[in-house]
């Protein structure tokens, strides 16, 4: 019964992290038909390379970044959603399809939205005057509005999945302690973050950990949006490694790039495993 | 019996004994391939081509419809073609080269140096070629042959002329009714558009193609180079200052943050749309404004690459090379297809409106003439200013050849990020052309 789930480890897990392992202490560029050792060489080129120094940084601020709004975010929508109104279930619907559409179409939807000449946004804020005709702001072109915006558009994907987990936490919380709370004269805000907020915690848990993740490793927003433009500003690792291995043949050099994710997100599986294991013995 | 009698025609056993031995004896007269169709197409050989989606749809048209339909009948090879966006044909060859499959013939846009221990030698292609059609011209050579191993790693059968595009009411009003013709020309006129109009200059400042190629010759015109003649490292220069001081100057009188998300369609979509005064791009902003019969058609014109301070050069648009993977399976007619489709290349220079330009100038004799007079242009004499094309265009990696090197530096955008940071005032010039120098050195270290 565990075959399928040990060969797809293997096949697509293992395998490749065995082989960036072996590319990354190798001199492995694309067109290579022999590799050598070269030891920590890989390592120590990328370490000189500002563009990785900056990857490092944004993938922190991305990451980070788009968990504290995702977090705010899907737990005003859990509590929204949470209540019976007219319409509800086509709202949960509508608020899913950030999560179910393919990434790389939302973020080309998104390209567009922010499109130096095409953007809608710009098009309404010289439409309103609040603008001039060429003045209105370069959304990707600008290194700190190209920052939000990646940021932006990590959030708008992870909220909805965030939300689904959060909601599906709090109803699971017995009605009778909100209520009780209530008859103790404890007004909304006490309740929500004196009563509910602790008890919801190994749950946010679990949606931040597995956010920390998706947008960690993720390229897809970053290539698609900006291609780690303007000048280096967007790149992130996994993009970073795509564009020195991939693109610009250096395999070797993507693959320690790549390594270098591995320890951060060791300890976040970790966190994820004990997370996990506190909530099922509670 | 009385059943049989009463009906005239075939009766079930009668129908499937006849068409049974129809079957046989067709099968007879036809060989195996009837009965066994898959031995049929065994014996008929495949060439698989990936390149790009052509600028100019009907070249593709031809491409595909024409010449390979004609190829394919004639060598009995089935032909097929895939075509991707350019921006994705760096990725999909380092697949294929990784995992040692995919087509028989590979187009990039860019010389690929660093593919060359995965692709044929491509001197007998040349030497055929040559043959038939006389020399080739040395961008070629440069582009696609490397001097320490004596091999060609690809071969290319055109390249596509990289030309100023400048709006004529414009720059007329700005007091150059013939356009820029130097950098100089260029910050001046396109500072007075935008200050009077706020209309900004286009030239990218992205990791990407367009970009990469317009600030090569920008380097090259302020006699700034990545390499010398013989592969050292020559980028951290007072000329190569000089050029990142220009491209600030250029940038915060005449520009926006817009040239810091250029695409390749952007120089395209920004000169259509009526909102940049100058890009440098290849011919097809005009020929989709002539295709879609846009007002703004003959407004845009053409001119030779500028003159900077130390000379008139740039860069080619792109540089078609094909290489043919040492693991292809139809290598023999991967080459003969490239030889053949020189024979034809006039047809392709005609199907894409001149976009691409010989290597080979035998193939197309009177090029000047052919494209001096074009009735689908305002005025017809609009690329007149192509003809002297080779005198200004010249190879990545200039002077030197475009080796690994040159071609992972390339596609590490090194060039458009460091006339980026200075542009925007995030490096100066003295510190940008040393971190260029040390990535430089970095990048040819590791391919020594």
């Amino acid at each position: 019964m565990l075959a399928p789930a040990v060969l797809y480890i293997l096949l697509l897990v293992a395998g490749p992290f065995l082989l960036a392992i072996f590319y990354a202490f190798s001199d492995a560029r694309i067109g290579n038909t022999q590799l050598h050792f070269v030891g920590l060489e890989n390592f120590r080129s990328i370490l000189q390379s500002p563009s990785f120094r900056i990857a490092v940084r944004n993938s922190f601020i991305f990451t980070i970044g788009s968990q504290i709004v995702v977090i705010i975010a899907s737990s005003i929508l859990a509590i929204a959603l949470e209540q019976p109104f007219r319409g509800r279930g086509m709202l949960r619907f509508l608020m899913l399809l950030p999560w179910v559409a393919p990434i790389a179409l939302g973020a080309i939807g998104w390209k567009w939205i922010l499109d130096s000449i095409y953007s809608v946004i710009s098009w309404v804020l010289v439409a309103l005057h609040l603008y001039k005709p060429f003045g209105a702001p370069m959304w990707l072109g600008e290194p700190h509005l190209a920052i939000a915006s990646v940021l932006l558009v990590h959030s708008w994907r992870l909220i909805p999945f965030s939300t689904v987990i959060l909601l599906a936490g709090r109803t699971a919380i017995p009605k009778d302690i909100p209520e009780a709370a209530a008859v103790d004269g404890a007004g909304f805000w006490r309740t929500e973050f004196l009563i509910l907020l602790p008890m919801m915690m190994p749950i946010i848990s679990v949606a931040v950990l597995f956010g920390i993740i998706f947008t960690f490793t993720d390229m897809t927003v970053v290539y698609i949006l900006t291609a780690g433009g303007p000048f280096d500003s967007t790149q992130v690792l996994p993009s970073l490694a795509f564009t020195l291995g991939i693109q610009g043949s250096d395999l070797a050099a993507g693959a320690a790039i790549s390594l270098t994710l591995v320890p951060l997100l060791v300890i976040i599986a970790y966190l994820m495993l004990r997370v996990a294991h506190r909530a099922e013995v509670t | 019996m009385g059943r049989r009698e009463k009906n005239h025609g075939l009766s079930r056993r009668d129908f499937i004994a006849l068409t049974g031995r129809s079957a046989l004896a067709l099968g007879a007269a036809s060989g195996p391939f009837f009965l066994f169709p898959e031995r049929a197409a065994a014996q008929q050989k495949t060439l698989k081509i990936l390149q790009w989606s052509h600028f100019v749809p009907a070249y593709d048209t031809w491409f595909d419809g024409t010449f390979c339909k004609e190829w394919g009948q004639k060598h009995d090879t089935n032909v097929t073609v895939d075509h991707i966006n350019l921006v994705d044909l760096p990725a999909k060859a380092a697949s294929e080269a990784s995992a040692r499959r995919g087509h028989d013939l590979v187009m990039l846009l860019s010389p690929p140096a660093a593919y060359e221990k995965q692709t044929i030698d491509m001197t007998h292609v040349y030497q055929e070629v040559e043959k038939r059609h006389g020399k080739k011209i040395d961008l070629a050579h440069k582009s696609t042959y490397n001097p320490k191993t004596k091999r060609y790693f690809a071969f290319s059968d055109s390249y596509v002329p990289d030309p100023g595009n400048w709006h004529k009411d414009w720059w007329a009003a700005a007091g150059f009714p013939n356009g820029p013709d130097t950098y100089e020309e260029l910050r001046v006129g396109a500072k007075k558009i935008r200050d009077t109009t706020g209309h900004p200059c286009g030239l990218g400042l992205s990791q990407e193609l367009d970009s990469s190629m317009a600030m090569r010759a920008l380097l090259w015109s302020f006699g700034g180079a990545e390499q010398d003649e013989a592969g050292n490292v020559t980028i951290n220069s007072r000329n190569t200052i000089e050029a990142l001081k220009y491209m600030k100057a250029l940038y915060q009188e005449a520009e926006t943050p817009e040239v810091f998300t250029w695409t390749p369609p952007s120089n395209n979509q920004a000169m259509l749309a009526g909102r940049v005064s100058y890009v440098a791009n290849a011919i097809s902003i005009t020929r989709q404004a002539e295709r879609e019969h846009l007002p703004i058609e003959s407004k845009i014109m053409v001119s030779r690459a500028l003159r900077g301070p130390v000379r008139r050069i740039a860069a080619e648009h792109v540089m078609d090379c094909y290489v043919i993977w040492d693991f292809a399976e139809n290598k023999d007619g991967a080459q003969q297809f490239l030889i053949d489709y020189i024979d034809a290349f006039h047809d392709g220079f005609a199907a894409g409106q001149f976009y691409n330009f010989p290597c080979f100038p035998h193939t197309v004799p009177d090029l000047k003439k052919e494209i001096a007079n074009d009735p689908r242009a305002t005025p017809p004499d609009k690329y007149n200013v192509l003809g002297d094309v080779l005198d200004w265009a010249t190879n990545v990696g200039y002077p030197g050849y475009a080796s690994a090197a040159i071609d992972e530096a390339f596609k590490g955008w090194v060039i458009p990020t460091t006339f980026a940071k200075v542009a925007r005032g995030d490096e100066t010039p003295e510190n940008a052309a040393k971190a260029a120098e040390d990535e430089y050195k970095r990048i040819f270290a590791r391919w020594k």
